[in-house]
């Protein structure tokens, strides 16, 4: 603008020359300041209004709508309110059930939105109900607030943090169905937690106190006076390093320590299921109270753990041991029941693999011929049940004291947010059939259509 | 365990005396209008070094400056100020009101309706005052360009607003039809409306725009110190007298626990010291002995008030000011 007044002075100016009339050089020159004048006031306006744009951008709250969801937000993000959600459709084809039949089936696996934000900055907050299966229920109701990168406070019912899978989102998951150390993991319990970075990008920890659940499961509320202290430390050693093949290398131990009273009405201890979700173990249980099988005392977990991501490919490891004092009439002993899995996947189109996902390089879009990312997947898992289980807390004719399951997957990611995937997985057992024999193996084929943001 | 609770009450309670006597920072906010920042600058120099051989606290004193009626609706909309200095009482009114952080009796709190200084609205001219405007008629003359802020964001731009309003009544006889005529033709000639009297001035002085600028006189003056003999300021023969008024915000001092710093700071403005810093920043001091020793600094000139002529700030903002308002009806056509 400055330039263009430059030129119009000029260019006047040059008109000018050659006029004689003294009275005619002093139009040409009132005529010059008074463009002069309005050319400058065009500027200040624009300035102007520029300067509004600015002052009213800062006000004005930003909405977002991207691949990670849709949001508003206080300019400087003080205050911000997110829509998240998860949307999985599942099928499952059962083969070789001759023996203990199961219904191939279409069903919802996980049908959850999400509402999280923060509050004042530092303040945040969670709540997700979960609408898949027959009820819905609270998943995730949690308030946190941010002291510093070291330590946040959070309240609520929110994951416990032990078991490495566990915590990993059901949307990240590899496999249709989570490996066998998440049956003796807590799901979401309700209680206090501290955590943050003790060394930043290198080691994080999580510490807090809980209701305490039994092993796989969630609850609202407590049924006896004692709560559970779980802690976890996971460390990413060589992260900061300039050694790229460690970098992606991660090292936790996790740990729960308390007490669980069953009573009549509630025993206090898990059933352990099948990744077809099938039920191969429990207790015994009777109408004749004494003949119950009760949790009676300490229950501890420990849960090492590994993570690897270089590249494309990725491995995570964990196993778990979770021991229970258990008490039948007068009888009673510590059990202690394992689990452990190790799980790689690479993804074929060369996408950085990694805990949270992969975001495909070249979405899907058939115009572009662009397929998204693909995946391969490949899991062994085991689950073992203490020996002295059988047969005084549990019968051997019908549940199992062991399972090993093998599986492979193919995902195919379609964009970040659209997913499809493959699970096949095989299930062999120790025991669990009549007659001591071994129950027949579950072959099991999984398909899932996911929607996130 | 009693043992071990008693201990750490101990260690909680000596970690609570350590950090409450090493508390001795303080933090206020001054929330003001445009042209104070020179004043307020140097007055909180002064103020904070006091403070410290009185009380031993430091306190720091930060400042945010902009249209009165914007800095008023920032306050209204949560900013902590622990004190504001606007530039007319009618924005403080409105934190009362609105945002109910002050009583509405505010004004009677300190002296002189808590204006400690006061000002007025003048001309600056270009040198020579090559167009020769004197008063406030000839700045609706054809080929005359005006500069004053907006009257909706900028106090010191109703207070020009009102002094021309008052003027032309004056002259016509309480002709309020003739008053608004008046002000259409002067707005008329008024290329640009800053949000804010410091954005006038930048108008006027640093993009060269326009023929007169009205203005507050401090802010007169300090145009002519930094820009020297490029400017003049003419004194028309009425204006009006600005009375900008002062107040703590009581809930934001109440809860972070600055009110005795705040009330101390706000009464160091009436003082001897106060009122002879407002006197080097060109503001008009209230304290007769102040006031007399400056006499050359600030001529008389007929001055009119808000409660004469508009029957006080509400029924003026109401009249003029508010949507649909005089102004509205103006500046629309």
């Amino acid at each position: 603008m400055r330039t263009f007044r430059t030129i119009v002075t000029t260019a006047l100016v040059g008109a000018s020359v050659g006029a004689v009339s003294p009275s005619h050089a002093e139009d040409i020159n009132n005529q010059i300041q008074q463009l002069d004048q309005k050319v400058r006031i065009l500027e200040r306006k624009l300035e102007i209004a520029d300067e509004n744009a600015k002052a009213a951008a800062e006000k004005t709250p930003v909405a977002k709508a991207d691949a990670s969801g849709f949001s508003f937000a206080a300019p400087d993000k003080s205050f911000e309110i997110k829509f998240r959600g998860l949307i999985q459709q599942d099928a499952r084809f059962w083969f070789n059930d001759d023996e203990n039949p199961q219904s191939d089936t279409f069903l919802l696996r996980r049908v959850r939105p999400t509402i999280e934000g923060t509050v004042g900055k530092n303040g945040e907050f969670r709540f997700t109900p979960e609408f898949a299966g027959s009820s819905t229920t609270l998943l995730d109701a949690y308030t946190g607030y941010k002291f510093s990168d070291a330590v946040r406070l959070r309240a609520g019912k929110f994951k416990s943090p032990l078991g490495l899978e566990r915590l990993q989102s059901g949307s990240d998951i590899r496999f249709i169905e989570r490996a066998h150390p998440t049956s003796l993991a807590p799901n979401r319990d309700v209680g206090l937690q501290l955590s943050g970075d003790l060394v930043k990008d290198v080691l994080t920890y999580e510490a807090g106190v809980f209701n305490g659940v039994v092993d796989g499961g969630s609850a609202d509320s407590d049924t006896s006076d004692d709560k559970d202290f779980v802690g976890r430390l996971f460390a990413t050693p060589f992260k900061t390093t300039e050694i790229d093949a460690l970098r992606g290398l991660g090292l936790g131990i996790a740990g729960s320590i308390g007490k669980e009273e069953g009573s009549g009405t509630t025993t206090g201890l898990a059933s352990y299921r099948t990744p077809g979700q099938v039920r191969v173990f429990s207790y015994l249980t009777s109408t004749n109270a004494a003949d119950n099988v009760l949790a009676d005392g300490d229950r501890t977990r420990i849960a090492p753990q590994l993570t690897y991501y270089y590249g494309p490919l990725g491995v995570i490891g964990e196993y778990i041991v979770s021991s229970q004092e258990v008490r039948k009439d007068d009888q009673a002993t510590t059990l202690d029941n394992d689990a452990w899995q190790i799980a790689t996947t690479y993804v074929l189109t060369g996408e950085e693999n990694s805990f949270r996902g992969i975001n495909p390089a070249r979405p899907f879009d058939l115009a572009k011929g662009q397929w998204g990312a693909f995946e391969l997947a490949a899991r062994y898992s085991e689950l073992n049940v203490d020996d002295q289980t059988f047969p005084t807390y549990a019968n051997p004719n019908r549940s199992v004291a062991g399972i090993q399951s093998w599986a492979l997957g193919l995902n195919w990611y379609l964009t970040r947010n659209l997913r499809s995937s493959l699970t096949y997985e095989n299930s062999s057992f120790d025991g669990g059939a009549a007659k001591g024999a071994d129950r027949e193996d579950e072959e099991i084929l999984f398909a899932r259509f996911q929607v996130s943001f | 365990m009693k043992h071990t609770i008693k201990k750490t009450l101990t260690v909680l309670t000596a970690a609570l005396l350590a950090v409450g006597a090493t508390a001795k920072d303080i933090t206020i906010l001054n929330v003001s209008y445009d042209p104070t920042r020179e004043f307020y600058d140097e007055f909180n120099q002064v103020f904070a070094a006091k403070w410290k051989a009185e009380t031993g606290e430091n306190v720091t004193i930060k400042q945010s400056h902009g249209g009165a009626g914007k800095q008023a609706r920032a306050v209204i909309d949560g900013l902590q100020a622990d004190v504001v200095t606007l530039a007319l009482a009618y924005d403080i009114d409105a934190i009362a009101e609105k945002a109910r952080l002050i009583p509405k009796e505010w004004q009677s709190r300190l002296p002189d309706n808590s204006s400690p200084y006061v000002s007025t609205i003048v001309f600056l001219v270009r040198k020579g005052n090559p167009k020769g405007i004197k008063d406030w008629g000839d700045l609706v003359k054809p080929g005359v360009s005006v500069i004053t802020p907006n009257p909706k964001t900028s106090g010191g731009a109703r207070w020009n607003y009102l002094a021309a309003w008052a003027y032309e009544l004056g002259r016509n006889g309480g002709d309020q039809a003739g008053a608004q005529e008046f002000i259409r033709k002067l707005y008329k000639n008024v290329p640009v409306l800053d949000s804010g009297a410091r954005g006038s001035t930048t108008t006027f002085v640093q993009r060269g725009i326009g023929d007169v600028f009205l203005s507050w006189e401090n802010e007169a003056y300090l145009a002519i110190k930094e820009f020297g003999d490029d400017y003049e300021v003419v004194f028309p023969s009425v204006s009006i007298l600005a009375e900008p008024p002062v107040t703590v915000i009581d809930k934001v001092v109440d809860k972070r626990g600055t009110r005795a710093v705040a009330e101390a700071y706000l009464n160091f403005l009436y003082s001897e010291e106060g009122q002879e810093l407002a006197a080097k920043h060109f503001y008009r001091p209230r304290l007769a002995s102040v006031a007399a020793k400056h006499k050359q600094r600030f001529p008389d000139i007929n001055l009119i008030t808000i409660d004469d002529v508009f029957g006080g700030w509400q029924e003026a903002q109401a009249t003029h000011f508010n949507d649909g308002g005089t102004f509205d009806q103006i500046y629309g056509k």
